[in-house]
């Protein structure tokens, strides 16, 4: 349903780009969620709003690559042809719900806004619709909250909020972008569960982006790591968790203290990533990789498929052993 | 328990005016809490934002008064003391912030930030007694000792929690109160921190109260773990026994709801728990009453004291287990 093929984002002058997503390809399939994995400056925000088409302007741009949802690409519409055209049914929620919601107006109205934008109703119809939308969201007490301002909800009820308001659209594609990073694990796993069933019910694909291996872990079908702008592995949940190929995922599993309780000390990856744009040649893991060799420093690791939908971007992957 | 303990606190109890629609609120942010630190001891302090655990970091600092209660250190009450003794314990219990970025002054050179408790104590004798301190202190976090010259834009955040780190082991602390230290960091950074504080832990013989909503973390760097909830201490226990058989109905919704990283083992769905009450509005018997699977008539009227259950120096706070 959603294709994303080579997408490279880039920075500075047209005539010396420089790239912080390096042609990144993923396919998102209906009722789907891949989780896009990797650390703070890896580009997975950047993938994300590229893909929603939420760049901000100016600053970087989308230099080369297509994004296509149902076939049509969007990288190449205006977001209010996204919106008439009927191709924009992608929505996006975003880490902090207090800073996406305005303060001063009730939630209902917030809802019943995006409710008219997209299905051109008006007034009380498009009220009614934004408590049916709260009621999907399950927060308590609908009728209730379509009049309350958002400082009168808790963090986890502005998150569903927004979920509400993302789905007024009823999207194809939902972007969630570290939805439940600023919750309590009470709340997260809430959050978590309310999407899960979302997709399911709604036949919705989500785009899934966090830092955290253990949220992927529970969500995810698939899953793609990404490190420096680039994907390093692609996989479905299992498979990845079971035997990852890339040195850098089975580092970032490694170094979480929930799979080393008691240990005297921590794995840790060392070193930090690059900057974008400062590895010329070679694999960009290559400055912290534990199994680097003389050919990844020059030579741009090639693309293997390790077995069927898992793909590593390595030239020397690990042999794919059970962990631990 | 083992060691000398030397930071022993009873019934402690915070609260804060706060105004809501009009009205006048007094929201008992730490509510009677006790506890007691060995020499070497980490404490983990582990719960959902709002339950108490920052307020109680920061009082044990001095950055917040406490309504009643006693903090004894090394033998000594603190609460009440005057000046003198008020130096002592701010030199003498230290803290690590969450956001270094926030913590750590932009516009000073990272020595000076890491000498200024030091510096205000009057602890260097000479000008290169000074610099020495700071290069073996920045070079005891990991950090080459040209970085004092440095400003924090200049520095990761890694980089900058390390110097959060530093300014808090100079001069010479007995305690840490760590609130989230590795929250804001990436897992492979919060690695290398996290073994870094165990370093320091086993070298200066410090100890610890490491506050931080994260119980893989938790049960990484400390030997005892107490769970707060709405200002008390619910369940107190050594690290393995909390973690591995919880018994408070709040700390096995916890632990549960930590997202394990494996495929097999998915828990969305299985748990439904609500939301914490409203702090202006605590319910009159147990706080977690309300979303309580094991709740009964009692807890809606009778809240539970904290009482010692089992091995491992267990202690607990519910009426049905």
């Amino acid at each position: 349903m959603l294709s994303v093929r080579d997408l490279t984002v880039s920075v500075g002058p047209e005539t010396a780009p420089v790239d912080i997503v390096a042609g990144v390809s993923f396919g998102l399939a209906k009722g789907e969620i891949l989780g896009l994995v990797g650390e703070s400056g890896c580009g997975k925000s950047m993938t994300s709003l590229a893909v929603m088409g939420l760049l901000p302007q100016p600053g970087p741009r989308v230099r080369a690559g297509r994004v296509l949802l149902e076939g049509c690409d969007v990288t190449q519409l205006q977001p209010w042809q996204r919106v008439e055209a009927g191709h924009g049914r992608m929505a996006m929620i975003f880490q902090e719900p207090m800073t996406s919601l305005n303060p001063v107006r009730r939630i209902g109205d917030q809802i019943a806004e995006a409710v008219r934008v997209h299905e051109g109703i008006s007034g009380a119809a498009a009220l009614v619709r934004a408590r049916e939308l709260l009621e999907l969201v399950r927060l308590p007490d609908p009728k209730m909250q379509l009049s309350a301002y958002p400082h009168q909800l808790s963090g986890g009820q502005r998150q569903r909020v927004m979920i509400a308001i993302a789905l007024a659209c009823r999207p194809q594609v939902l972007v969630a972008d570290e939805p439940t990073t600023a919750l309590d694990v009470t709340i997260q796993v809430q959050i978590l569960g309310l999407l899960r069933e979302l997709c399911n019910r709604l036949d919705m694909a989500i785009l899934f982006i966090t830092h955290d291996m253990g949220v992927i872990a529970q969500l995810a079908d698939r899953v793609a790591v990404m490190y420096a702008g680039r994907i390093v592995e692609t996989a479905a949940v299992d498979e990845l968790f079971g035997k990852p190929r890339h040195h850098y995922t089975r580092g970032l599993m490694d170094c979480m203290p929930s799979r080393n309780s008691g240990a005297r000390r921590l794995p840790t990856i060392s070193g930090q990533p690059p900057l974008p744009g400062s590895v010329a040649a070679g694999c960009v893991f290559a400055l912290r990789c534990a199994a680097v060799r003389d050919e990844c420093r020059v030579a741009t690791p090639p693309r293997l498929e390790a077995s069927q939908g898992h793909e590593v971007l390595c030239a020397f992957p690990l042999a794919g052993g059970e962990l631990p | 328990m083992s060691g000398n303990v030397i930071l022993d606190v009873r019934d402690m109890m915070v609260s804060f005016s706060a105004r809501r629609a009009g009205r006048k609120y007094r929201v008992q942010a730490v509510d009677g809490v006790s506890l007691s630190l060995a020499e070497g001891e980490v404490l983990g302090i582990v719960g959902e934002s709002g339950c108490g655990k920052t307020t109680l970091g920061r009082t044990l600092v001095g950055l917040v008064q406490p309504d009643s209660g006693n903090i004894n250190l090394k033998g000594t009450e603190m609460i009440g003391a005057g000046g003198s003794g008020l130096r002592e314990m701010r030199l003498s219990v230290r803290m690590v912030f969450q956001d270094p970025n926030a913590s750590l002054n932009p516009r000073r050179a990272i020595g000076d930030s890491v000498a200024e408790a030091a510096d205000i104590s009057g602890f260097f004798k000479s000008r290169a007694g000074r610099s020495a301190a700071i290069a073996a202190t920045l070079t005891a976090v990991g950090l080459n000792p040209s970085f004092a010259a440095r400003y924090p834009y200049e520095l990761s955040g890694g980089q900058r929690q390390r110097v959060g780190i530093a300014r808090a082991i100079l001069p010479t602390p007995s305690i840490i109160v760590a609130d989230e230290p590795v929250s804001a960091l990436d897992v492979s950074v919060q690695a290398q921190v996290l073994n870094l504080m165990m370093d320091l832990r086993d070298q200066l013989r410090l100890s610890m109260l490491f506050i931080s909503h994260d119980l893989g973390v938790i049960g990484q760097i400390s030997s005892r773990v107490a769970v707060m909830y709405m200002g008390r201490i619910v369940e107190q226990a050594g690290t393995r026994t909390v973690l591995d058989h919880p018994l408070h109905p709040y700390t096995r919704a916890l632990v549960a709801a930590i997202p394990k990283p494996d495929p097999s083992k998915r828990i969305l769905g299985a748990i439904e728990m609500g939301e914490p009450p409203s702090l202006f509005t605590r319910p009159r018997g147990c706080a977690y009453a309300p979303r309580c699977p094991m709740a009964s008539d009692r807890c809606l009227v009778d809240a539970p004291q904290l009482r010692s259950a089992g091995a491992d120096g267990r202690t607990i706070a519910c009426h049905n287990v």
